[in-house]
């Protein structure tokens, strides 16, 4: 745990700040139960989520990016960038903001996710502009340069049902990156693909974000891949009930 | 801006799904389209049979079966009533009959005259009048027999056994106009009351001052043994049938007929409507439940446009857009579908029908009521099922599948 706190650097303000955060979801007559009774992440900071299926990573991402409501909070603020004042998350999902809520998003996230995500009548280019072309923003060079980066720049107008998983994984990071947002949020980004093109794909993608100073947190079953990536691994552990009615999976960071 | 890129976000999947697109579009003309000709049989036959009654003035005459003795005041009484179209009396009608030669006929023939005036609803409305003593139109077999033409003069003559010896007197006539077959079939003479009333005076001996001729002096008051009645519609018929039955007059009308057609469009039109109300059921459960299901499976990739941050307002056009195009196209293919059945069934069937009329007709408020409620109603729903995907969380669009 020492290196843990070593990594985070007081010095930096944080961009999430959650305390107390609870969310549940039944499924099957089974309560799963997620509790954050304290989460800090600081700008620019790499978190990795690591653990198997089903214990509640994909729940804390949807959290963080705005797109699952918790069902209690006792704090959670959120500060993209440091000219930024902070904001109130649980106003806003109490009195229901969805809009605002998405607005944050667009501007400050990018969101890569487990698989696909791509629309398939768009080209590699068009899904990359998609979240530029939101903003407002013109496609310019940006997603050309992210394209080389990423290795994909042969596809770029090409309909993602030509390309492999694992290119189409690359589009999706670029996606996530295209917009220039402070945080990248990845749920499994590299799950889907052989082990080898897995780790490939996990380094550039963090290597893009430490180069653009953005804040990661990825969720992954394999910790061995991203160890060497200097990752900040979040404590959290399960236990069930022992009625067997309640998984409740705690994360604390 | 961010509304006119959903729009093309939703057409470019659209294009893309084509395929699928088309089984929409598909399924929606395979309702559709046979519902447009199932209404365009009932509009043309029961429609055409309606206008031919309503556009036969023969449907709208009443005739009294016996004669009476009708006076001005009568006359003038009943001409108020809204329900008249057209009354003219009639003289009786063993004096109304006039004999007609041509100069460019050698033939004589016996006509009847037929007291007319503006409005008669057995001359066409184009057609000119006979106004005044000195014109008629003549029925289409009394002009061919002349040999006349509107515009040509013939001669009109009587005969009367008076003060024991028999008298002629001549009136010259133009020809304003003929009347069509359907008008009258019988040698016939369209007059001004006044010629009519003066043949009848000239046949009873008494004088026509003027036309000159000689005779008895006329009474003071003239009453007629008939009339020439129309009702304003068939609708109207049986009212005045009944009021002149209450007044002692017995009539005859053809109302039996008119009941036969008007209950045959009751029984026909509510046949119409029970199928159409199944087929409206059906068909608006398909077209709902095939976009409610289309935006089912859009869930994913809606979640995805928000999550890249299109906002809920913005998704709900995803789908009705595409909702605009399965209703506008699926239209368009069953008004095609619809234009193709019509035309056979026209082609098939002209033989039997009366020329010009149709079996199979829609007019074109038709086919924009149809595209308003196929486009109306598919893109309700599709906002229905655009909202609800739009209202649920994004995280649970996307971990589906």
């Amino acid at each position: 745990m020492e290196n843990v706190f070593q990594a985070r650097n007081k010095a930096k303000p944080l961009v999430y700040h959650l305390r107390d955060v609870v969310r549940d979801r039944a499924s099957e007559g089974v309560t799963f139960r997620l509790r954050v009774p304290s989460l800090q992440i600081s700008q620019g900071e790499k978190i990795a989520l690591i653990g198997e299926s089903g214990c509640g990573k994909s729940t804390l991402l949807d959290m963080l990016a705005f797109i699952a409501p918790p069902t209690n909070i006792g704090a959670f603020m959120f500060r993209p960038e440091i000219d930024n004042d902070s904001t109130d998350v649980a106003r806003l999902w109490k009195k229901r903001h969805m809009n605002r809520l998405g607005d944050l998003r667009k501007r400050h996230m990018g969101y890569v996710m487990q698989t696909g995500g791509l629309l398939p009548y768009l080209t590699v280019r068009d899904n990359m502009s998609l979240s530029r072309s939101v903003m407002g923003l013109d496609a310019s060079d940006t997603v050309e340069t992210l394209a080389r980066e990423l290795g994909i720049a042969r596809h770029l107008d090409k309909l993602p049902e030509t390309l492999s998983v694992g290119e189409r994984q690359r589009v999706a990071i670029g996606r996530a990156l295209a917009h220039e947002p402070s945080i990248v949020i990845a749920d499994e980004p590299t799950a889907s693909v052989d082990p080898f093109a897995a780790e490939k794909i996990m380094s550039l993608f963090i290597g893009l974000a430490e180069e653009r100073s953005i804040t990661v947190v990825v969720a992954s079953h394999a910790w061995r891949h991203i160890k060497r990536l200097g990752l900040r691994r979040l404590a959290h552990h399960t236990h069930r009930s022992q009625d067997g009615r309640t998984t409740e999976t705690v994360v604390n960071g | 801006m961010r509304l006119f890129k959903t729009l093309r976000l939703a057409s470019r999947d659209y294009g893309h799904e084509w395929r699928m697109s088309s089984c929409f579009i598909l399924a929606l003309a395979a309702v559709l389209g046979p519902m447009l000709v199932l209404f365009g049989l009932k509009f043309g036959i029961v429609g055409g049979m309606v206008e031919q009654l309503v556009e036969n003035p023969e449907n709208r005459e009443i005739r009294p079966m016996s004669s009476g003795r009708f006076d001005a005041a009568w006359f003038d009484r009943m001409q108020q009533r809204r329900d008249v179209a057209f009354l003219v009396p009639r003289t009786r009608s063993i004096a109304a009959t006039i004999e007609l030669d041509s100069d460019k006929s050698t033939r004589i023939i016996r006509a009847e005259l037929i007291p007319s005036g503006p409005g008669d609803p057995l001359l066409p409305a184009e057609a000119k009048l006979p106004i005044g003593m000195d014109q008629v139109v003549l029925s289409q077999a009394a002009a061919e027999k002349l040999a006349v033409m509107p515009g040509d003069t013939a001669m009109g003559s009587a005969t009367r056994r008076y003060a024991g010896k028999k008298e002629r007197e001549a009136i010259r006539l133009q020809v304003a106009d003929i009347a069509p077959v359907a008008a009258f079939s019988r040698e016939g003479v369209f007059a001004d009351l006044r010629l009519v009333e003066a043949v009848e005076d000239f046949r009873d001996g008494r004088a026509v001052p003027a036309l000159g001729w000689q005779g008895a002096p006329a009474p003071q008051d003239r009453s007629y043994p008939g009339f020439r009645l129309y009702a304003a519609s068939i609708d109207q018929v049986a009212t005045l049938k009944y009021d002149l039955t209450a007044q002692g007059i017995e009539v005859r009308t053809r109302a039996a007929d008119i009941e036969l057609v008007m209950s045959m469009d009751r029984n026909l039109t509510a046949i119409y409507w029970a199928i159409a109300i199944i087929g409206l059921i059906g068909f608006s459960l398909s077209l709902g439940a095939s976009l409610w299901a289309n935006v089912d499976r859009k869930r994913k990739e809606l979640s995805v446009l928000r999550l890249v941050g299109f906002r809920t307002g913005d998704i709900v056009w995803f789908p009705v857009t595409q909702a605009f195009y399965t209703g506008l196209l699926g239209w368009a293919l069953a008004a095609g579908i619809y234009y193709g059945a019509a035309y056979a069934i026209n082609h098939m069937l002209a033989a039997q029908m009366p020329s010009g009329q149709l079996v199979c007709v829609l007019l074109p408020q038709h086919y924009g009521f149809a595209l308003g409620l196929t486009v109306g109603a598919a893109m309700l729903a599709a906002a229905l099922a655009g909202w609800r995907s739009a209202r649920i969380e994004p995280s649970e669009g996307l971990r589906e599948i």
